[in-house]
This record gives C-alpha cells, structure tokens and sequence, in this order.
C-alpha cells in the first residue's frame, strides 16, 4: 500500500500521467462545486460570474479593506479577468504578458513576456489582453500579435505557439481563450482593420487545428452570401473579440459576433450581413453552426453583439428551458432558447432612440433612417458608439435570478465618412470604418448597475453613479454584487436590493471584471484599477 | 477648407514653431526618445495625419478630437505644442488608458502631430474687431479677476493663455453673451471625455445650509466645488439633502448688456490672438 502511493506521488510530481493533470476538464465542467477557484474567464461555463463564497455578506462588507496589491511592471490598464487556481493566481498585462502571483500574498512567482513585433499597431482596439485559460498543466493565452501559446503553469515555459492569424490581415487578439475537453476556443479582433471574422478549436495538447468557422462568407456561395450586396462580405467583419460560453450537455460553444465592415457607412454593403452582430451556436466537435441568431442586421452604429453569452436555467411559460441571455451594446437585453435560438424576450436595459422595438421574432423594427443612421454632419443616436455595454461582463446569480448589468445611458453624433477601407491595413494607416462619432451633450453620459429579472429583463433595481464607468459585475453568494463607478470606486451592493453597503477610491479607472476566491477558507474579491491589481478581504 | 482657415492655419503651424523654441514647459511631458526633427506642416501631411488619426486616434478622441472613451483633445496642440503631442504618441501618459505608440514610423507620427495641431482650430472664422481696442476692455472689464493669460490674473475661470488657438471665433463671443450656454468642456481625465468642471452646482445641505459652486470633481459618493469666492468645499453626498446641478447658470456674467456688439468683437478679437504669437 505504501509503495503504490509512493508511486502515485512520483507520477504526479513528474506530471506523466494525463489523469494527474492539475485542472482536468472535469474540474472545469464542476468549477461551481470548487468556489474557492475561478477556474475560467466568466466564473463558469456559462460565464454567469457567480461566486459561491459567502464569507463577506452585506452585513460585514463594511469591514473591507485592501489585503495586498500588485503593480503591473509596464504602463497602461490592466483589463484582466484573473485565474486563481489552488491559491495561484495568473493575471495578463498589456500587452500579452502573464504574470503568476501567490494569491494569499500577493508575491509574484514568474512572469512570461512574449516577443511582441514592434511594428505592429492594432486598428481600432487597445494593445490589452483580458485573462488565460487552463487546462492539465498549461495555460491557455492569445497574444496581441495572433498566437496561441501554450504555458507551462508551474513556471511559465512554452509548452507550444501556433499563429491563429496573420496581423497583416488586420487580426488582433485580446480575449481569454475558452477551454473544452481537449481543446482550446478562441476569437480573433480586428473589425475596423476589415479582419474577416471567424473562431477556433485547436488540439490542447499540441496546437494543431481542429477547426474553424468563418463568421462571414468568404466565397458567394457560402450561406449568408446574399445579405451582402454586390459581394461586399469580401470586406470582412463579424470579428469574435470577446470570449463565449459553452454548454456541455448540448456540447455547443456560444460567440457574439462584430460589427459588418465598413462600420458607419452601410452604403455599400447593403442587406442583413449575415452573420454579424450575431449570437452563432456552433457544434464544438465540429465547429458546424447548430443555429444563429442575429440581433442587428445591418449594423451602422458599431454596436457588436460581442457581449459574455450568460447561460441559465429557468422555467418560461411553464415550461423548463436551457436560456441564454446577453445585455447587447444595441441596448436590448435579449433571452434566446439555447437548444434553438428561439428568440423568447427583448427589453430596453438602457437608454435606446433607435428602435421602436422588437418584432415577435426579435428583429428590430428601426426608426426612420433619417433620425439614426449616421450622416455628414452627425445624427445623434443612443446608446454612444461605445454601447450600453461594451466588453465588461454581466453576471447571474441562481439565488436571486437576476441578471446584474453596469448599463450605460448615453448618446453619440454619428458621423458617416468616406468608406476608404483598405486591405491588410494592419499599421493603422487607414481606418476601414468609414466614419466615427462625436460625443453627445455633455455630462449626460452614465452609468448604472441594474439588476434585471433574468428571464424577463424586467428592472428590480438600478444603482445609479456618476460617469463612464467601464468595469463589469461580480455576484456573490454572500449577497453581494460588486463592480466600480467612473472615478474608481469600488463598490459593494446589496444583491437584493442595490443598496450600497461600501466603497474604497483606487486612484484610477477600474477597468475589468471584479472576481472572486478564497486560500485557506479566507474569501478575496480582485479588480484592477489602472496599472495596479488590488485585492481585498475581511480582517 | 477656405483659403481663409488655410492662412490661418499656416499662421498657427509658424506660431507652433515658434513655440518649439521656447524653454521647455515644466509641466510638459518627459522628454521624447530620440526621434527625426519634426518636418515642416503642409496640407498634405495634415491630410494624410487625418487618416491616420481616422484609423487608429478616433475610436477614441471621436473623429473630430472631441472625444469618445478617451477625452476630448482640441485645443491640446496649443498647449503642448508638436513635441509634446509627439511625446505623447509616443509614451502614452501613465495611468491613462492609451497605449504608447512606439510601433508607428517617425514620418506618420510627424503626419498625426500636424493633423492634431488643426483640431479645435478648423472652424476659428475670422475676427473682425481691433485686438487692440478689445485687450483695453479687456483690462477695464476687469476679466483677470478671474482669468489668467500667462502668470497674470485669476484661476477661477479657465486660463486664457492660449484660449485664441483653443476656442473658435464664434464660441468665443457666445460665451461673453450667454457663458452658462457655452461651457468649456474639460480636456483632463480620460473618464471625463464630455465633463466639464465649470456646471454650477446647488447643494443644499440636511441641517438646512445651501450654496453654490462649480464642479472640481464629482464621483458617486463626494462632490467637491468650488464657490464664486475660489473657496473649495468637499461635501459627502450623503449628508446633502438636495445637490443639482443648475444648467445653463456660470459664475461669469454675461457682457450681453454690459458692452456693445462693437466692444464684443474687439474682445473677441483679442482673445483669439492669445496664444498665436
């Protein structure tokens, strides 16, 4: 007996066997069973940022304080939605760096930093990334510059580098990949630079290509082709920027797809544009299309439908259903059947003048073109070109039901310029998004954490702060919701009621999504404002 | 563009060179890493430095610099000049958001520099008053009571050092007729990019005390003011009874009635040579 442990442990230690591989895809398919970790970008394969930890409650939330820091080596904002895995934590810092931290202490253990060329300008995006994924042994990380690299989490090490895209073509990435059974999802970014969209599934093991779906028709006979006047899908779009959820019993991966191309001047590219500004619902053995449903045809606004899928059970209409609900940028809080992607409910969450609402089907019934589309000299439009949502991630708690979103209420001046759009346009020479915006009246843009009934968008509560807040949210089991207002404060409600019950200014914008763990029973929230991570916890 | 604004802007890019010469800001950015000298300004580099800010400057700053997610920059070219908003570029302020641009060659920096230098300045128009006449009303209107033009004058409204080259002829006289309608838009922090600092605000306090003040900086929870005395006051929200902000209201009277059309043009025509020479 004590030589088969002895063997046992030698295995382990040597990581020969794949069973003994630290995150198996078991863990991750229980991740909600181990609220100690935060095994993947969204919390859960249904990226609901649920946190069963419930040692802070809205009666000691008071008693917050900041148990360590870490500040990132470079400059810029730290956008990462960090992993905490058995008391490690792994971060990203702009570029596409990763940097292993004990979470109890905040030390830093190793840092990668990968060979980034420096000739290299994305268009339309921020050189960022947003967190790694792990499986086995490895950790999962897309780099700015188009590669998925494979990183021995012990220490940092390449296991493996593939290029996912050619950067010449526009492409660049700054999501946390998605990792299945064996396998590794990611998007790619790029829409202003007229990247032609498409998402991923490589082999964990060695990188190798297991499939790929083009989001947009690459040829006239590819389904969806006729939505694109005159062959305009040759300009691309429909980039895959943010990271999905996956359901397992279904075995179906959940993507948002971007904005058509050019963005603000749908002259020339008449028709839906399919399948842009879309939720596609592909086979994740396969990479085939199970269904799609497209919230904004002929997009003109820049409002991608990138937004973190959320995935739930609730019963509608008496009847128990497998949900899928997503806070879009458009300013429509959407509930799709995730078996078929039948559209159930469509709400406003945020202030919206360009839709009189939403047919029986979903589809948006416009306003006149002339008081939304974008003109010479500006037409304005709400929600801002930024969106009532952007990247930050909503959450859903299956104790309360509801569905907590920072909204944000605002407009824009939406300019259409000339549709200079150029191929390979990867140095930022040109813009391909013909047009922009102008900011609309001033000090009116803010934002608000509501709280809505997840399967009918209906509010329950908003909690209403000052600024453009750009952080998303956390709920906790304990009660709380967590997120940040515009300066920097962050903040923790009452989940049931919005209350806020505490706030501490970090010096700068908060610019990521809040999480949750917990290292020797000791429940942690972390989010990053600026260049610094802060951490917190009870005395 | 007419050949007017061409003049004039060929004026300013002769001005922004001069301003190169000077000592250095001790507020301006860090040195600049070793780079070409900056060629000379013409319209087609401004042309060309409008695309590329169209591709890779206006998702944030919108397509006019004035501002999207990132803040509102027209009228940054005045005061930093082009060395600064090269450095800029270049860096990427810390704590800020932007990244630096360090991929970008020196020639289309130069051409993104030029093209900066313009915003704020395209829609300047023409004065026709005489500066001469306006800087004497200026001084008996006693305006540096509140405004300073280089070391001179007050703090409680914005600085007027470079206000010729940041505001255009017409914004300039609608706010000496109506400053409440007309608010300067803060150029500063990044979650700012439509704040301005100068909305009146009125707080009326629970135990019944009421004043008034211009927003310093407001969050969810404070708000701090400054009163038409230049006093600070820092109020918690929850200890306010009522705190609104009072469109259309500024501190600064209004010249609609205390000068003539005529007395505003000379004004006006003072205050857009500020900064040019």
């Amino acid at each position: 007996m004590r030589a088969a442990k002895y063997v046992v442990m030698v295995l382990a230690l040597c990581g020969a066997l794949p069973s003994f591989a630290q995150v198996p895809y078991e863990r991750l398919l229980k991740s909600d069973s181990e609220p100690q970790n935060w095994l993947m970008y969204g919390g859960n394969y249904g990226s609901q940022r649920f946190s069963g930890l419930k040692e802070i409650t809205p009666q000691n939330a008071k008693d917050l304080r900041v148990a360590w820091a870490y500040q990132m080596r470079g400059g810029g904002v730290m956008e990462s939605s960090p992993l905490i895995v058995d008391g490690i934590m792994y971060v990203t810092e702009p570029p596409s760096n990763v940097t292993a931290i004990d979470a109890r202490t905040g030390k830093p253990l190793w840092h990668y930093v990968p060979q980034i060329p420096r000739d290299f300008v994305p268009v339309g995006l921020f050189p960022t990334n947003r967190g790694v994924a792990i499986l086995g042994d490895n950790l999962y990380l897309a780099t700015i510059d188009d590669h998925l690299i494979a990183l021995d989490a012990k220490n940092g090490l390449v296991r493996w580098n593939t290029q996912i895209a050619d950067k010449a073509d526009g492409y660049a990435i700054t999501q946390a990949p998605l990792a299945l059974n064996g396998k590794i999802v990611v998007g790619v970014g790029g829409g202003e630079a007229g990247a032609h969209g498409f998402l991923s599934c490589y082999d964990a093991n060695d990188g190798k290509l297991l499939w790929r779906y083009y989001t947009v028709p690459r040829s006239a006979s590819d389904p969806g082709a006729d939505t694109w006047a005159d062959g305009s899908w040759s300009n691309g779009g429909g980039t895959t920027w943010n990271t999905g959820s996956y359901d397992p019993e279904l075995n179906l991966v959940y993507w948002g797809t971007g904005n058509p191309v050019p963005d603000w001047n749908g002259e020339g590219r008449m028709g839906d544009n399919l399948f842009t500004c879309s939720m596609i619902a592909l086979d994740a053995d396969t990479g085939k299309l199970k269904w799609y449903f497209q919230f904004s045809p002929h997009e003109t606004h820049d409002w991608d439908s990138s937004e973190p899928p959320i995935l739930f059970h609730a019963t509608v209409n008496g009847k128990a259903r497998k949900l899928l609900a997503l806070a879009n940028r458009n300013a429509f809080y959407y509930v799709l059947d995730r078996e078929t992607g039948e559209f159930l409910t469509g709400v406003p969450f945020a202030k919206q003048t360009w839709a009189k609402g939403l047919d029986a089907k979903g589809r948006p019934i416009k306003m006149p073109a002339e008081q939304i589309e974008p003109s010479a000299e500006g037409t304005l439009v709400y929600p801002t070109l930024t969106g009532a949502i952007n990247w930050t991630s909503p959450c859903y708690s299956p104790i309360t039901g509801l569905f907590y979103v920072n909204a944000r209420d605002g407009g824009a001046y939406y300019v259409k310029g000339e549709r200079k759009f150029e191929k390979n346009n990867s140095n930022g020479v040109v813009g391909g998004g013909g047009g922009g915006m102008r900011p609309g009246p001033a000090d009116e843009t803010t934002t608000s954490i509501r709280a809505l009934e997840a399967t009918t968008g209906e509010k329950k509560w908003e909690y209403k702060m000052v600024g453009d807040s750009w952080t998303g949210t956390l709920v906790t089991a304990g009660g709380l919701v967590f997120s940040a207002d515009a300066a920097g404060n962050f903040l923790a409600l009452n989940a049931e009621t919005g209350e806020p019950l505490w706030h501490l200014l970090l010096g700068s914008a908060v610019r990521s999504n809040p999480v949750s763990y917990a290292v020797d029973g000791k429940q942690y929230v972390v989010d990053s404002a600026g260049n610094t991570l802060f951490v917190f916890s009870l005395p | 563009m007419t050949a007017n604004r061409w003049l004039r802007t060929a004026a300013f890019m002769l001005a922004i060179s001069a301003l190169t010469a000077m000592p250095a800001n001790p507020q301006a950015n860090p040195a600049a890493p070793p780079h070409s000298p900056h060629p000379k300004a013409t319209p087609e580099s401004v042309a060309a430095g409008k695309e590329v800010f169209a591709g890779t400057c206006a998702g944030c700053h919108g397509v006019d610099g004035s501002g999207s997610n990132g803040p509102n920059i027209r009228g940054v070219g005045a005061q930093m000049g082009p060395e600064g908003v090269y450095t800029r570029i270049r860096g990427g302020p810390i704590g800020s958001g932007m990244p630096a641009f360090t991929a970008l060659d020196d020639a289309t920096v130069w051409k993104i520099v030029d093209y900066v230098m313009t915003l704020g300045h395209e829609d300047a128009g023409v004065a026709t008053g005489d500066p001469q006449k306006g800087k004497a009303i200026y001084e008996s209107s006693k305006c540096a009571a509140c405004h300073a033009i280089g070391a001179e004058g007050g703090d409680l409204g914005p600085d007027l050092t470079h206000i010729g080259v940041e505001r255009s002829i017409v914004s300039l006289a609608d706010t000496l007729n109506d400053p409440g309608h007309n608010l300067p838009l803060d150029t500063g922090l990044q979650e700012r990019s439509a704040y301005t600092g100068y909305v009146v605000y009125r707080v009326v306090m629970k135990n019944g005390k009421a004043f008034e003040g211009m927003r310093v900086n407001e969050d969810s929870f404070t708000i701090q003011l400054r009163d038409a005395e230049g006093r600070l006051h820092s109020v918690q929200k929850f200890d306010v009874e009522k705190v609104e902000p009072e469109p259309g209201k500024s501190f600064m009277p209004s010249y609609k009635d205390k000068l003539t059309p005529a007395q505003i043009n000379d004004l006006v025509a003072y205050l857009s040579s500020l900064g040019e020479a």
